[in-house]
């Protein structure tokens, strides 16, 4: 396999195209620097790209991060690398790091692809959607959604039967199920990591009832309910349709509890959740929207205003801990709290509830650095060797970090972030 | 006239579309004169569509487009960009605001909300068939960057740019180097003193020959335009024949890095001044760092128990300070644990209003608590009382965490937990016209898509003086603003807009009323043959259109927006 591998070179490699990473690669490119960005997904633009309208100016998501996305796939100096992943890196001198890069098919020759979608129409497979949180199906043959970069279809071999049906609708003869593996040794002179996060799996709290009860969603979920590239054009709760008129929002769901091995704070939870009441409050003007909270940290500039604004607006904030969620017979839910204000157990009925998952560290950088090993702190974010004096920095001198990858963020954090891991790559690639 | 016109009208995923009928916009338009190619789109802005208008305008030969939909603040740049792939001159494209204009203000009236965005679609047609070709001015840039500000965020931002081999002038007003957190011990999340820190940056700053570090110096004026910047510095002390000592620098972009002050408490704010075992945090912080002794000591008196009142001078619900200053919650918690640790027998008590030690710092929030710490939380509109008796001092407090019980506690000291607020000299935002937002501090152009840069072309914020933040975001704010000011002069040169004003020396008078009306001192008296007229200063002119309407001989046009192309619209707005 080592013979096949490909060669190539850049000045930069930039692992993972959210918007930290996005950001990094455009500065890079601005200067002059010729970039490879690698993504794992079939799209870049990362978490943000899927949102609805981002706090605390409520600018929609997609009119911010489509341009975005579309000036990183257009310019000269970046090349992106979708469904591919960084296997491997080793810091060979200062200024040489070779890193073995795994390109994987995608079936479907992405410059002939016109977004037709008649191979989704012909395609007789349904699975579950992972870009509209399970909220709905999409086919084996599939474009991501609708605002993804590249626009192009995608087939899922492992769900696929090979009928064939998609290749036979195909106008432009672009789904070739011959594609193979692709393997590059990249040679380059700095790497910034944007690996992102994961999301809290709500599934680790049984408590809450996440999977069992189909009125309890993730945030990410509602999220995508009131995108505008949302799955149904209104707010529906997914047990049986019904527009909800009491939702909760449960705040802290997998951060701040070391029952679940997360006693940090994720930063942003408090925020998109006012967000979304908000937001669903011009949606479901007849709705009620109750947060159940620890403490509300609208720290950032900006927020704290919001918070007030979302007070004003008729949202009700519950200083509580939620301690368990029982579903009713008509799908709505009981939620038992303590009201720490009134100091009394109390029970509340909602129609649907938010869990407002956090962020988690993302492992999948751990493993990829040889020799030299980078170093990651106690919850697995990667650790930022000189917090203070220079954020970007890493273990390893020439590997710089930005965005949630050190820790959660929010989306000007993540790009004040990348504006300085782009800083320190800049500077190390003049000084090297 | 331009005879070919495509116009899209963008959905913006239901953000326009739930209010404003698009198909009907397009179909009220697509006859009008001109108008070859009428299109709705989901997404103007995303990838497909920009490749879709791009071979459109090949397809159709285009000579003129439109795009309905959001505001141009946020979007006009990306479809000029797009035109100008595809050949067309990037200055005809002409955007209509049917989002924030129409379908946001009016969303309680679809049909007003259509009927607006009709009209204004109509009025952007009519322009676009008069736009000119206009071509961008350039100019050659200075390679140097002034970094006014010497505490963390301008030591980093100039150290960040001298290292990309780019002369730098770092400009102080005080004696010395390293702003606020100069004057700290041991920081959070790193323990490192705040001194020690600065020095260490110094050292890498005195490590770069082309940095010059000017302290005791202030900038007190600031003329010319991004690429070319001639800043006049005055030394503060004073020579000896007591004149001040003045100089000027020419630099491509600055960079401001102005910093905070301390909120300080009013006197007799929770009995601040009134009380003398009632100090700020600051005070507090640098109390701990400096006693040696074992036992902490203030005012001669041996101290054990502290109670901290949060949010003084942040999270106003009377005053103007509306926002939270988010480094003090966290900053308090790790000086707490710091005494505990220095001094013997000390209990701390916080009361607070929510504590937000957000991110991993919410360790150290669990450490307090394990230290057995005892967190207090009161209401917004019921603050602490503090009362002194004799020697003691008492606060009365109402605790939100024990259902509303009445607390009374005796202390040895209050320490009042005060945020940031700007600077009160704005000097240096008012030499360069920096907007400020709701919270007084210097506004950036978007905070998610342009977050350093200023509306000043080659004005760049890094650190506190765009809003609070701690070291390690300062410092990534700085960093930024360093890369920003350093891409615009890398190249050497600066490209500016092409839309200025422009006179009419024929019928120019020079009365002096556009001098007067310019706020950015572009206007210049000249005479030529023999006949005093206005002339612009390409260079300075930000074509904010000031002048034009003041000219009595109607001798001013702005480029871009003649009186043919304004009048042509507001025919079709009236029609």
């Amino acid at each position: 396999m080592e013979e096949k591998r490909k060669k190539i070179e850049y000045d930069a490699l930039v692992v993972g195209a959210g918007i930290a990473g996005g950001e990094t690669a455009l500065n890079l490119a601005n200067n002059g620097y010729k970039v490879l960005l690698v993504e794992r997904d079939h799209s870049i633009g990362g978490k943000m790209i899927l949102l609805s309208k981002v706090f605390p100016t409520l600018d929609c998501a997609a009119c911010i991060t489509t341009p975005k996305v579309s000036e990183i796939a257009r310019h000269p100096n970046i090349t992106v690398f979708t469904e591919s992943e960084v296997t491997s890196i080793v810091k060979k001198t200062e200024s040489l790091f070779i890193a073995q890069i795994t390109k994987n098919p995608r079936f479907v020759h992405v410059e002939d692809c016109t977004a037709c979608q008649l191979c989704e129409q012909a395609c007789p497979v349904n699975v579950r959607d992972e870009y509209q949180f399970g909220l709905v199906g999409r086919k084996a043959a599939y474009i991501p959604f609708s605002i993804a970069n590249p626009k192009a279809a995608v087939i899922d071999l492992e769900q696929c039967t090979l009928c064939g049906a998609c290749e036979r609708a195909c106008p432009t003869h672009c789904i070739d199920f011959t594609m193979e593996t692709d393997y590059f040794e990249l040679q380059t002179k700095t790497v910034v990591l944007a690996t992102g996060f994961r999301l809290f799996d709500p599934l680790k709290i049984p408590r809450f009832g996440y999977g069992k009860y189909k009125n309890v969603v993730t945030s990410m979920q509602m999220e995508r309910e009131i995108a505008p590239t949302r799955p149904y054009h209104t707010i529906l709760r997914p047990g049986d349709g019904k527009i909800p008129d009491r939702i909760a929002y449960v705040l802290c769901a997998g951060s701040r509890d070391d029952s679940v091995g997360n006693p940090i704070c994720s930063q942003v939870c408090c925020m998109y959740s006012m967000k979304q009441a908000q937001l669903l409050m011009g949606a479901l003007p007849m709705a009620d929207i109750t947060i159940y909270y620890i403490d509300i940290r609208s720290f950032g500039k900006g927020f704290e205003e919001f918070y007030q604004q979302a007070k004003d607006m008729g949202v009700s904030f519950v200083k509580g801990k939620i301690g368990k969620i029982s579903e009713k017979e008509n799908g709505n839910l009981m939620l038992r709290y303590e009201d720490i204000q009134e100091g009394k157990l109390k029970e509340a009925e909602h129609d649907m509830v938010v869990l407002s998952v956090g962020m988690l560290s993302n492992p999948s950088v751990n493993q990829i650095f040889e020799g030299e090993m980078l170093q990651l702190d106690a919850l697995n974010f990667i650790q930022q060797s000189d917090l203070l004096g220079s954020p970007a920095k890493t273990s390893i001198d020439g590997v710089f970090v930005a965005g949630t990858a050190s820790g959660p963020m929010d989306i000007p954090d993540s790009i004040l972030s990348a504006g300085s891991a782009s800083s320190e790559a800049i500077s190390y690639l003049i000084q090297h | 006239m331009k005879k070919k016109l495509g116009v899209y009208i963008c959905h913006c995923g239901g953000n326009i579309s739930d209010y404003v009928d698009v198909e009907k916009v397009r179909q009220a338009i697509e006859h009008e004169e001109g108008v070859v190619l009428a299109k709705t789109t989901m997404f103007a802005c995303s990838d497909s569509n920009q490749k879709e208008m791009v071979d459109d305008i090949h397809q159709y030969q285009l000579d003129g487009v439109i795009v309905a939909s959001c505001s141009p603040k946020l979007h006009l740049v990306t479809f000029r960009n797009v035109t100008e792939t595809a050949g067309l001159n990037k200055y005809t494209y002409v955007h209509a605001n049917i989002r924030e204009q129409a379908s946001w203000a009016h969303s309680d009236d679809k049909e007003g909300a259509t009927e607006k965005a009709i009209r204004l679609v109509k009025a952007a047609i009519s322009k676009s068939s008069y736009a000119e070709a206009l071509y961008p001015n350039k100019f050659e840039a200075r390679k140097t960057i002034a970094v006014i500000g010497a505490g963390i965020a301008g030591m980093k931002a100039a150290l960040s740019i001298a290292e990309k081999n780019t002369a730098v002038v770092l400009i102080e007003k005080e004696n010395s180097i390293g702003g606020h957190v100069a004057e700290w011990g041991s920081l959070f999340m790193s323990n490192e003193k705040g001194y020690e820190l600065v020095n260490r940056i110094h050292n890498n700053l005195l490590q770069h020959e082309n940095i010059s570090i000017l302290t005791g110096t202030e900038v007190i004026s600031s003329k010319g335009n991004i690429g070319n910047f001639t800043l006049t510095l005055q030394k503060k002390s004073k020579s000896i024949d007591n004149t001040k000592e003045t100089m000027e620098i020419n630099v491509g972009s600055v960079v401001v890095a102005t910093g905070f002050d301390h909120y300080i408490p009013q006197e007799g704010e929770f009995s601040y001044l009134h009380n003398r075992n009632i100090i700020s945090l600051p005070d507090f912080k640098k109390l701990i760092d400096k006693s040696t002794e074992k036992t902490l000591i203030y005012n001669g008196k041996e101290i054990h128990d502290i109670a901290y009142i949060y949010c003084v001078g942040s999270r106003q619900t009377d005053g103007d300070n509306k926002y939270c200053s988010r480094f003090c919650c966290t900053s308090t918690i790790h000086t707490a644990i710091e005494a505990k640790k220095k001094f013997k027998r000390i209990h701390n008590f916080h009361l607070h209003r929510g504590i937000r030690t957000y991110g991993k710092q919410e360790l150290l929030y669990d450490e307090a608590l394990q230290n057995g710490d005892i967190f207090i939380q009161f209401y917004d509109d019921f603050p602490p009382e503090v009362s002194s008796i004799g020697k003691k001092t008492s606060l009365k407090v109402k605790d939100l965490l024990s259902s509303d019980k009445e607390l009374l506690l005796d202390v040895d000291l209050v320490v009042l937990v005060t945020g940031m607020v700007p600077r009160m000299d704005q000097s240096v935002g008012q030499l360069f016209k920096l907007p400020k937002g709701r919270d007084k501090f210097y506004n950036e152009i978007h905070m998610k898509l342009r977050p350093v840069e200023t509306v000043i072309d080659g004005i760049t914020l890094a650190g506190t003086c765009q809003g609070p933040k701690n070291i390690s975001e300062s410092v990534n704010s700085a960093l930024s603003a360093a890369t920003k000011s350093y891409s615009y002069i890398s190249k050497g040169l600066v490209e500016t807009e092409p839309i200025i004003a422009k006179i009419n020396a024929d019928a120019c008078v020079w009365c002096g009323e556009c001098l007067n009306a310019c706020p950015f001192e572009a206007i210049e008296q000249k005479e030529v043959h023999g006949k005093k007229i206005a002339t612009v200063n390409k260079s300075v002119c930000k074509g904010c259109g000031m002048c034009a309407p003041v000219c009595l001989p109607n001798a001013i046009d702005l480029i871009g927006y003649s009186d043919k192309e304004i009048f042509s619209m507001i025919d079709a707005l009236a029609e």
